[in-house]
């Protein structure tokens, strides 16, 4: 995409404005198993931002033309499990997909909005 | 016994004293007026254990706090604004004494008397505007596009690729189009208004909104526009379903109560 | 009434009072730069801290390094590339 540079991050990039953070209590504290499925949503996310940028990077590649269509289809196939298996993680889980994401403050979330 | 400072809220003109009898400030301390060049300064004592500058430091970071401070803060600007010209401050201007006080008032009154200019007869909204992408269409077009090829042939690996591939330029043009809107959203409303403030977006976690933020600001309208405005608020989030708007006020002039870098002219 | 905007009842310009205005909208105008609450987590279990994740503090150190990873030519976009941190509570 071009160097568009919308409203919304342009209001981030004053100087000297710092802002005011503040620690919520964001802890994960109930029980044994009530903490596995909130680590598991931690984790899922982290990997989540893995396999997107797996994905893009890999797709750059593809683009690049420089691999062969047997590299190419190995890549896509791979990718198409990493995927696959994501699906049925969240699944597992009982997490949606929207829910993997984490507000960094200042640097926006950690995924892309989707 | 603890030191006391004054806490500035608001600068003023002309507020009849009458107005600010029995209003109550942060702490539940009373308010009362500081004069100085035909200005006025709406103000109360504070403890400086708790308004101190190492003490505010930390007091800022309780949300708690901030919050008991930041409604107590508004309802004195509030109650100020609703009898004369005021010069909304942010949170905390305190001063070690009331001498101080006056002094920066007087030091600081051709700046007020700026912001009185530029805010008299006009009044500050609030349009934030949210985008739900899944509302676009883009999404189900990619994925016909990949049925499509799957009878072609294609082997499953390259068509997966070339399916997120074209999934993945939708969704950056749905994108695209979106922050797009917003900027035309926002344009129309500057040219309803006097001029315009940006804010951040806000943390998810504050607003409790799950959309993406995609526009915060902050309008000075003339009252005699307010309604023009509102109805162009309403006009434009009928326009686009995937684009969700939010009007607040009328707000005090917080967000122009200083000079700022332009985006649009006074 | 659309149901996607929602609008203050028209009123005079007196300013609005009290529990009605969001938190969140009065901080963006009452602190510059607004708010924003950080991204740490504390895992604990039966009240026990056990650890913190701090996601925020490897990201700025983390982010130009990426920046390299990447090969010549590509178009540096704006999107976040982050790990990480994990830190055992010092508290007993």
């Amino acid at each position: 995409m071009s160097a568009y540079r919308p409203r919304h991050e342009a209001s981030k990039a004053r100087d000297g404005d710092e802002r005011r953070s503040h620690r919520l209590p964001g802890r994960l504290d109930t029980d044994a198993e009530q903490v596995q499925r909130d680590l598991m949503r931690l984790v899922l996310t982290v990997i989540e931002l893995v396999r997107q940028l797996m994905e893009r990077q890999a797709l750059r590649r593809v683009e690049s033309g420089d691999l062969s269509d047997d590299k190419v289809e190995e890549l896509g196939l791979a990718l198409m499990r990493l995927e696959e298996a994501m699906t049925e993680l969240q699944e597992r889980f009982d997490i949606d997909a929207r829910d993997l994401n984490l507000d960094l403050g200042p640097l926006g979330p950690l995924l892309p909005p989707q | 016994m603890t030191e006391t400072g004054i806490y500035v809220y608001a600068v003023s003109r002309d507020l009849p004293p009458a107005a600010m009898e029995g209003v109550e400030g942060v702490g539940g301390a009373p308010v009362h007026l500081i004069e100085g060049r035909g200005l006025t300064a709406v103000v109360s004592p504070v403890s400086l254990g708790e308004f101190g500058e190492a003490a505010l430091k930390r007091n800022l970071e309780d949300l708690g706090w901030l919050e008991r401070t930041a409604r107590a803060h508004h309802a004195v600007v509030d109650a100020a604004a609703a009898h004369a010209v005021t010069v909304p401050l942010g949170l905390a201007t305190v001063y070690r004494s009331e001498d101080r006080a006056r002094q920066s008032l007087g030091d600081r009154h051709e700046e007020f008397d700026q912001a009185l200019s530029r805010i008299t007869g006009r009044t500050e909204w609030g349009v934030k505007a949210y985008a739900d992408l899944a509302a676009t269409g883009g999404e189900r077009g990619a994925q016909d596009r990949g049925d499509q090829e799957e009878t072609s042939g294609a082997r499953p690996g390259t068509s997966y690729l070339r399916r997120r591939s074209e999934q993945r330029q939708t969704e950056e043009e749905a994108r695209h189009e979106v922050l797009v809107a917003a900027d035309r959203i926002d344009d129309e409303l500057c040219d309803l208004a006097a001029t315009r403030r940006l804010h951040r977006p806000q943390d998810p976690q504050l607003s409790g909104e799950r959309g993406w933020m995609i526009l915060n600001a902050a309008y000075l309208v003339d009252d005699e526009r307010a309604d023009d405005f509102r109805e162009a608020v309403v006009r434009l989030a009928g326009e686009r379903p995937e684009i969700r708007l939010q009007l607040t006020g009328p707000w005090a002039p917080y967000s122009f109560a200083t000079e700022e870098e332009a985006w649009t002219e006074v | 009434m659309d149901r996607s905007v929602s609008v203050p009842t028209p009123r005079p310009p007196t300013p609005a009072r009290g529990q009605r205005i969001a938190l969140v909208d009065l901080l963006d105008r009452l602190l510059a730069g607004g708010v924003v609450i950080t991204g740490d987590v504390t895992i604990s279990i039966a009240d026990v801290d056990l650890v913190r994740i701090s996601l925020r503090a490897i990201i700025a150190s983390i982010r130009p390094e990426m920046d390299r990873v990447l090969e010549e030519g590509d178009d540096v976009r704006d999107e976040p590339i982050q790990g990480v941190v994990v830190r055992e509570d010092p508290r007993p």
